[in-house]
Formats: C-alpha cells, structure tokens, sequence
C-alpha cells in the first residue's frame, strides 16, 4: 500500500512539480518583461509629467500675469500708484490676489524698494527679495519658485505701466498641498508630485504634498534625491523617484518638485491578469493532480491488487487471485501472477503430500503420525495406545532381495495392518516400522489389535516364486502413561518393539524400569566425559594369585566412579552405557593411561605387577590402539610384558579382521593378551586358533562352586588342560572360597582371582597388601 | 599747472565762439543696433548765456491709435496741443509730476494749448488704448532725438566740458541715466561719443506685449 501510495504520489508531485516550475517560471518572465516595461514607461511618464509640471507652472504665470496686467490697466490703480496712493494700492493688490490665488502681492518701485506689501505691512521700505526676479521682469516673463520660511510659492512678477514702467507687481502663489493635487489628478500619473525645499544644509523637507500618505521626500530625507528617473523604496513600496529642478530665485532656498511614479500602482491592471493567472494555475493544478491520481490509481490499483495477492500467496491463501481484464503489461501480469499461484499451490499440495506421506505404501508418514497423535491430544483424547509394528528381518530380507521387493512387501504389511485395525490411524514410521495409533482405547483393545496384527502378518508373504516370513515384533505404548506426547510415545513403542525384538513373545509393552534409553542416561553420560575431563574416577586394582607360588604378581585395573551426588556408580551402570553411547573409548583410554602410569610407578619401585585392563569392542575397531599403548609404555617406560589387555570373545566376533590386526599388533609389542569370561556365550574355539592370546580367564560362574560341583571342576579342569595346550596361562574368576582355591590349585590352573584373595583395591593399599599377604595359604 | 591751463581755456572759450567743436553721439543697443527714439542732452559745464527762445506750441496727433511722435522735446514754457486725428475717441492722460493732466477727445478734436512749466518727463497715455504711449521730454538743454540711424550730432560747440546724457523710453528702469563727460578743445575738434543702452522691450502696442509673453 505504502509503495503504491508513493508511487502514486510521486507521480502526482512530479506532475505539480512541473506544473508550478514551468508556471512559476513564466510568471517570473512575464513579471520580469512586465516590470521593465513598467519601469521604462514609468521613466517616460515621469519625464513627461515633469515637463507637464513646468508647463503648468507657465501657464500658471501666464494666468498670474495676465490678471495683473489687467488689474494694471486699471485707470485708478495706475492714478493710484502714480501718485503714491499707498492705502488704495494696498486695497486693489489684495482684492486682484483674492482673484489669482495669491496669498500675497507686493509693489515693487524701480528702485527695488517695496513700496506694499499685502502679506506684510512692515516689509514696505525694504528691498526686494528676489532682485534677479525683478531685474528682467521688464524683458520677459519673469516667474520662479521661491522658498520662504519652508514654504514654497510661485512668484510671478508682472511690471506696471502708468503708461510708463512704474514699478512692479509681484504675486506670490502658494504652492500648496492643494495646488499639487489637482496638478496631479491633472496628470494622470500614478504615483505623487511633491515640492521639497532645502531651507538650510540639513536635507530636503517635504514643502506640499499632492497625496498626504505619499511622503516621497520624507521617506527619501537624508539622501541626494535622483535628477533621473531612479527607483526608490518608499514605505515599502516601490517608486520611480524623479527630482525636477524649477526656474527659481538665486536667492531663494533650492526647491524641487519630486514626482514619484508608484510601480505597484502601475502594476495594478496587472493584477487581474495576475489573479486570472493564480486561477488557471489552481485549476491547473487541481485538474492535473485528479488527473495524476486517476491515472496513478490506474496503474496502482492493479499493482496494489497483485501485491494484496502475492501477501495472501505467502500466507498460504491461493483462493480469490486477482483478474484484470486488461490487455496491457498489467493485464498480462497479472495473468502470469495467476499461473504461478496455480503452480505453487499445486508443487506444495505435493510437497505437503510428501511431507507427510510415505511415498511407498502411500500411508502418513511419522511426522504426519506425530501430529495426527498430538491433534488428538490437544483435541482431549483422555488415553489411547501406540502401537509400534516392526519386522525383525528387514534388513535381512532388504540384502537378500532388494528394495523393490522390500517396497512391494511393506505395501502388503500396510494393507494387512490397515484391514486388521480398521479403527487405527496407521502410518508408516520408519523404513521398518508401522505405528498405530488406537485413540480411546485401553490395554485390553490394545492387546486385542496387537494380536490381531500380528496374526495378520504371521502369514508369509508371497510373490512369485518367494515366500517371506515377515516376523513381525510389536511395540506397545500406552496414552497418557508413557507419554503425553507423539515423540515420547513413538519412542516408547520403538523401545517397546525391540524389547519384542529381542524376546520370545512378539509382543512387548512398554516398561521404563527397562527402558535402556531412558534419558537420564544421557545425562549420566554427559557427567561421565566431564568427570573423565576432571580425573575423577579412580583405578582400583583386584589382586591375581599365583598359584604355584603363592605370591600376588598380577592386578586387574576396574574403573570405579565416585560420582559427587550418587555416590559410588556401579560399573555396569555406566560401562555397557559408555559402550552404547560410544563413550567407551574414552574411558578405555583414561584406564590405559592410568593403569600404565600405576604400572610404571610400581615397576619403578622393584614391585613386579602385571597390570590388566579391559579392552571393548569398540576399542579393537580403533586400529591406531597399538601405535598408542606402544607410545604410553614408551612414555612411562613400562616393559610391554607388564600390560596386560582383556578381551571378550564378543569383542571379537564384532569387526574379526580390525580386531585380529589390534591383537597381533598389541602381541608384536609385546603386551599380554588375556580373553576374558571364558566359556560363557558365543565360545568360538576357532578364533582362540588364531588369537595371539597368552590368558585365559575362566568365567566366574564355573569357579563360584568348584569346591562342591564337580561338573565345574571338570570344565575348569578342561578348560586348564586346554589353555596349557595351546599355550596360555589360566586364570579363575570369581574364587569366593578356600576350597576353590585349593581346587585350583590342585588342577594346576595358573592364577586364581576373587574376594576370597581380595576386593579391588585402591592403589595405595595394594602396595602394602600384595607384601603382607603375599603368602596367602 | 594744468588746472591753470584748463580754466584759461575754458575762458578762452567763452570768450566767444571762434572755434567751435563737435560731438557727434550714436546710440546703439546691446545687440549693436541704432537706437532711434532716443533723447540726447548735452550740458555744458558753464552755462551759456543763451538767448531767450520764444515759446513755440508742439503738437501731438494722435492717429491710427499712436501717438506721433513717440518722443518730443520740449523746451520748458512751450505748449502742446494734442490733436485726435483718428476716428475713434482717445483718453490722453499723464500722472507725470512734470505734468500731469487728462483730456477726452472726440475724433478730430484738438486739446487745449497746455503750457508745459517744468523741465522732466511727461509720460503720456491714452486710457482707452493701452499700447498708446507718448513722452515729452521738458529740457532746457541742448536736445535732440536720433532719428532710426541713432546718430544726432551737436555742432559749433564752444571749447568746453560737456555732459551727454541719454534717456530713452525703453530705458531699463531702476539704473542710473547713462552720461558722459566730453570736453571739447579749440579748433574744429569733432568728438564721437558711443553710448550702448540696455533698454527694456518697447511697451507699447499688444502686439509687442504678445510677443513678450506677457
């Protein structure tokens, strides 16, 4: 939505962007044109209404002069002056300057002496003001602007003939607020005339003004004022400022009349173009924008619609896949977009269907199993029974007649299990094994469809030419007992089925007091790898008797385990354990250090102990075992002859070739080779041919009750008479009593072991005991 | 010394008049033109004892509304007369302090004799038509008026000072009345004496007004 919305917009500012720009910019040349025009036609009005000005002031002395040489003629008045009529002279001037707009009139003798003075009656008697005025007032039009007491005046100055030049008419006309703004509205200039006079070295003062609120002198005082047109900033607006000089009098204050040309009130026609402008643009605008939007929406709807889809794709919704009806990209987009939704939907649904189906019996799979299980659970499924169904002879049957048979044979097994346990929910869990999940049912129905599976698949399978017979092992794991949840219970059946594996009946529930793989054995596990990292189990050494001579000359190093919270750990706890989880050979190898290291340090102190320590299995796969026991004998300078290892004859069967390669290694170094728990489980006197074994120990359970059995006496005695045959020395486990004892002796058997010699013992003590009693009898 | 001289002279010349000088006056405006209509007086130091001249009457006709002619001299004692030779009536006035006086006259009337006493300036005018304006110049002494060349010539002139003077009607008013001081030698000594006038323009007539702007 966000990317559709910028784009969107992006779009629609892009268009506005250029829009305004290109607007902006025209408006910015039009104003630019517009106002050097303004400025060029404003100079040429200026020019012209300043020359209009000038020309107005002559005609205003034109009309000055000729009322007063009209009053002139007047027969009285020339009788008046003539005569020196002061009082009547002073009456006629002020009534004609009433009629010309004078504020005052003076008389004016030849000699330059005013004679009256309408304005100032204390002024008669004195010169004239303005000489040069007077001067040539005979020979032209004299008239010019004078500035008094700030004021400025438009002095006219008219000579009188009586009929003879007899003095002079001077008319001051006031040069008002008033006279300028008629001037102005007789101008027709947009902007403001104004006189300012200089009356002292200070500035130019505003004498009249044709618009009160103009103020150009005032706003200019203190600068030169402009003979050309110049702009100037007055109050904030913009003025064509042009100072026209006026004729005046040498003797008067400068006086000038300023015309102003106002740009803004120049421009004002200009601002209903301006406003049509400011229109079209916002409409522009706002037409452009819908437009930009609608197109946008055009293209980011359906944009928009796909990207909705693709969300709901990714959820895992294919339903409700957009279709544009259109022939464009994004129709053919869109048309794409739905062909892959297609696609996926159809690759997952089989995906899925792998995932949780086996491919070969087309049954649920574990995983499908699992959830099917813990759906049940979550869906309040107060117990039920797990039912684990596993062919012993899988792997057999796999080598012996391939997969594909294999495949055809589960297929069979599935259907049988599927017709014989309608209600169960059936799925294949391993390559080997079956689950069966029976909701709701007890130990009784479990055991009633175990039964009936097993039935079922006691029948062999046939095809063609073989016939296979499956022997099944069934798993039971009871719901909530042994688990709460699918992994735990399909564990459970698992284990359950081996157990059944390994039994006489095909059928096992599952029990956790046996259960070998009971987690907590991973964590015994765990404990022990740290504390062989730490040195915390120790060696404890059970002495070996020589019989013949009655001396202790040889010891068999067992592990013990003081763990820090359960105490002593019994060895079978922990070493069939180490062998499972492969921890073995570790702790073999911990045993070989510290056995040899005990070995050398008794060797070293004239004490002449052979030293035993058990071999696994797993430790005879390790080829590279000689290479390293030859190294710690070297190390602690140990004679080869010392060591003894013990084997059992299962370790053997396990890998022959590896573990036969170990032993005539570990014989060429020159270690002693003892097969330990003779005559017990799978006894292969053909490897004892090959062996380069030098001991033979003799199960305890033949030794336990020699004194009394005689059947035992005679395997011992055989198995002494044997072993001394083919060259080994024998030794007896598990002597508990004298008479044992002296038994062995008689037969002649080489070494006797048990607690009736001693207990295993810690090194420290054994020292001691292999002197004190070394005379047992 | 030369004082001495110059007064010996000066009787010498008043002994009689043996040798007689003269001045020859041209009057020019500032433009360099003849200056016609100008008054010429020209004063000896000494007065002479001049023989009493009988009065004469002048006279002024009035006629296509001017005054002729524009500038007289009189002598002090003589009498005007002004004479209206036009159709129309004329309002001959003067504020003069030499004279002043007012006659209406009809067409082809003629004022009475009017004595003219004092010496100075009688500005007249006709108060119907302004641009009518005649001057007589009441002097006892020596006067002539240049013609329109501007020259006026003052012959058999005894040794002695003299003043020139000039007036003119267009005079500019308010300075001071152009002379010159000449003295003439014994012989037939013949003395030029330029005067340059700035004069105002002429006041008469509305024509001559217009063309001044007025």
């Amino acid at each position: 939505m966000r990317a559709a919305v910028g784009f969107r917009l992006r779009l629609a500012l892009f268009f506005v962007a250029t829009l305004v720009t290109v607007q902006l910019v025209t408006a910015a040349l039009v104003y630019g044109v517009t106002r050097r025009a303004l400025v060029t036609e404003g100079e040429r009005q200026l020019a012209v209404n300043a020359q209009a000005f000038v020309a107005q002031m002559d005609d205003l002395s034109a009309r000055v002069a000729g009322n007063v040489e009209v009053m002139a003629l007047d027969y009285a008045l020339r009788s008046a002056i003539a005569e020196r009529d002061h009082g009547t002279v002073f009456s006629v001037l002020r009534n004609h300057g009433r009629r010309v707009g004078a504020s005052r009139m003076q008389l004016v003798g030849l000699d330059g002496v005013v004679e009256v003075d309408t304005a100032d009656v204390r002024a008669s008697g004195q010169r004239f003001a303005f000489p040069d005025l007077a001067e040539h007032a005979f020979d032209r039009r004299t008239a010019a602007v004078v500035s008094l007491q700030a004021k400025a005046y438009w002095v006219v100055v008219v000579p009188i003939y009586a009929p003879q030049p007899v003095g002079l008419v001077v008319v001051y006309v006031p040069l008002d607020d008033a006279l300028l703004a008629h001037l102005r509205e007789l101008s027709a200039l947009p902007g403001d005339i104004e006189l300012a006079v200089r009356p002292g070295v200070s500035g130019w003062v505003a004498a009249a003004q044709g618009l009160k609120h103009a103020g150009l002198v005032a706003s200019l005082a203190g600068q030169a004022l402009p003979m050309r047109p110049a702009v100037r900033s007055i109050k904030g607006r913009e003025y064509l400022v042009l100072a026209q000089p006026l004729s005046q009098a040498r003797s008067s204050a400068p006086v000038v009349a300023v015309l102003g040309y106002s740009l803004g009130d120049a421009l004002r026609p200009f601002r209903a173009v301006v406003i049509a402008w400011a229109i079209l643009l916002g409409l522009g605008l706002a037409v452009g924008l819908i437009g930009a939007w609608l197109t946008a929406r055009s293209v980011s709807r359906p944009v928009e619609s796909l990207a909705g889809a693709a969300r709901r794709i990714e959820a895992g919704d294919y339903r409700a896949l957009p279709r544009l009806d259109r022939r464009d990209e994004l129709g053919q987009l869109a048309a794409a977009f739905a062909a892959m939704a297609d696609a996926v939907r159809q690759r997952e649904e089989h995906i899925r269907q792998q995932a949780l189906h086996d491919q070969v019996t087309d049954l649920p799979n574990r995983v499908a199993a699992e959830a099917a299980i813990d759906r049940a659970r979550d869906a309040g499924t107060t117990h039920g029974a797990l039912l684990m169904v596993g062919l012993t002879r899988a792997p057999d049957i796999i080598k012996t007649m391939g997969h594909s048979l294999y495949d055809r044979l589960m297929r069979e097994v599935g259907a049988r299990v599927g017709r014989v346990a309608a209600s169960a929910q059936l799925a294949r869990a391993t390559d080997t094994q079956f689950v069966a999940w029976l909701p709701g049912a007890d130990r009784t129905e479990a055991v009633a469809s175990a039964l009936r599976i097993l039935d079922a698949l006691n029948a062999p399978y046939v095809e063609a030419d073989v016939s296979i017979d499956t022997l099944p092992a069934l798993g039971i794991a009871m719901y909530p007992e042994d688990g709460t949840m699918a992994s735990v219970l399909l564990r459970h059946g698992e284990v359950a089925q081996f157990a059944a594996t390994g039994s006489t009946r095909p059928l096992a529930f599952y029990d956790a007091a046996t259960d070998p793989h009971r987690t907590e054995r991973l964590s015994l596990m765990g404990e022990l790898r740290e504390a062989l990292d730490h040195d915390r189990l120790v060696l404890h050494y059970q002495p070996k008797l020589a019989l013949a001579s009655r001396r202790v000359d040889g010891v068999e190093a067992l592990v013990r385990w003081h763990h820090p919270r359960r105490g002593m750990v019994p060895p079978q706890d922990f070493i069939g354990m180490a062998e499972d989880t492969g921890n073995i050979q570790r702790l073999t190898r911990w045993a070989l250090a510290a056995g040899i290291a005990q070995a050398s340090r008794w060797h070293a102190r004239g004490l002449e102990l052979k030293v035993a320590v058990n071999l696994s299995a797993r430790d005879l796969g390790e080829a590279e075992l000689p290479l390293r026991i030859g190294r710690l004998l070297s190390i602690h300078g140990l004679p080869p002859g010392q060591l003894t290892v013990e084997i059992t004859e299962r370790a053997v069967i396990g890998e022959p070739e590896t573990a036969m390669r170990v032993l005539k290694g570990l014989a060429d170094l020159g270690v002693g080779i003892a097969v330990d728990d003779f005559g017990v489980g799978q006894s292969a006197f053909a490897y004892l041919r090959h062996l380069p074994v030098s001991e033979l120990k003799i199960d305890q359970t033949f030794v336990r009750h020699l004194a009394r059995d005689a059947n035992d006496q005679t395997i011992v005695r055989s198995i002494v008479e044997l072993g001394h045959r083919l060259g080994f020395q024998v030794t007896a486990e598990g002597v508990e009593d004298r008479g044992a004892l002296e038994q062995l002796a008689a037969i002649g058997c080489d070494h006797a072991q048990g607690f009736f010699i001693a207990r295993p013992l810690p090194a420290a003590e054994l020292a001691g005991f292999s002197f004190e009693r070394a005379g047992i009898a | 010394m030369r004082w001495r001289v110059m007064v010996a002279w000066l009787l010498a010349g008043s002994a009689g008049p043996l040798w007689a000088g003269q001045l020859v006056v041209r009057i020019s405006d500032a433009g360099g033109h003849a200056v016609g209509d100008a008054v010429v007086m020209v004063t000896p130091a000494t007065p002479a004892s001049t023989p009493p001249v009988a009065p004469v009457t002048r006279y002024v006709d009035q006629r296509d509304e001017t005054f002729i002619p524009y500038v007289q001299v009189v002598r002090p004692g003589d009498r005007v007369v002004f004479r209206n030779s036009d159709g129309t009536r004329h309002h001959v006035y003067s504020f003069s302090e030499a004279k002043a006086f007012e006659f209406l006259l009809r067409p082809g009337e003629s004022s009475p004799p009017l004595a003219l006493d004092k010496p100075g300036l009688v500005a007249v005018g006709c108060n119907i038509h302004d641009h009518m304006i005649a001057y007589l110049l009441v002097s006892p002494e020596q006067a002539q008026v240049t013609p329109s060349q501007g020259q006026v010539a003052f012959e058999h002139l005894p040794p002695g000072v003299y003043t020139v003077t000039v007036w003119h009607p267009q005079l500019r008013p308010g300075l001071a009345q152009p002379r010159e001081i000449r003295t003439l030698g014994a012989g037939e000594e013949v003395q030029q004496v330029d005067f340059t006038l700035s004069l105002i323009p002429d006041p008469r007539g509305f024509a001559d007004r217009e063309h001044l702007d007025y």
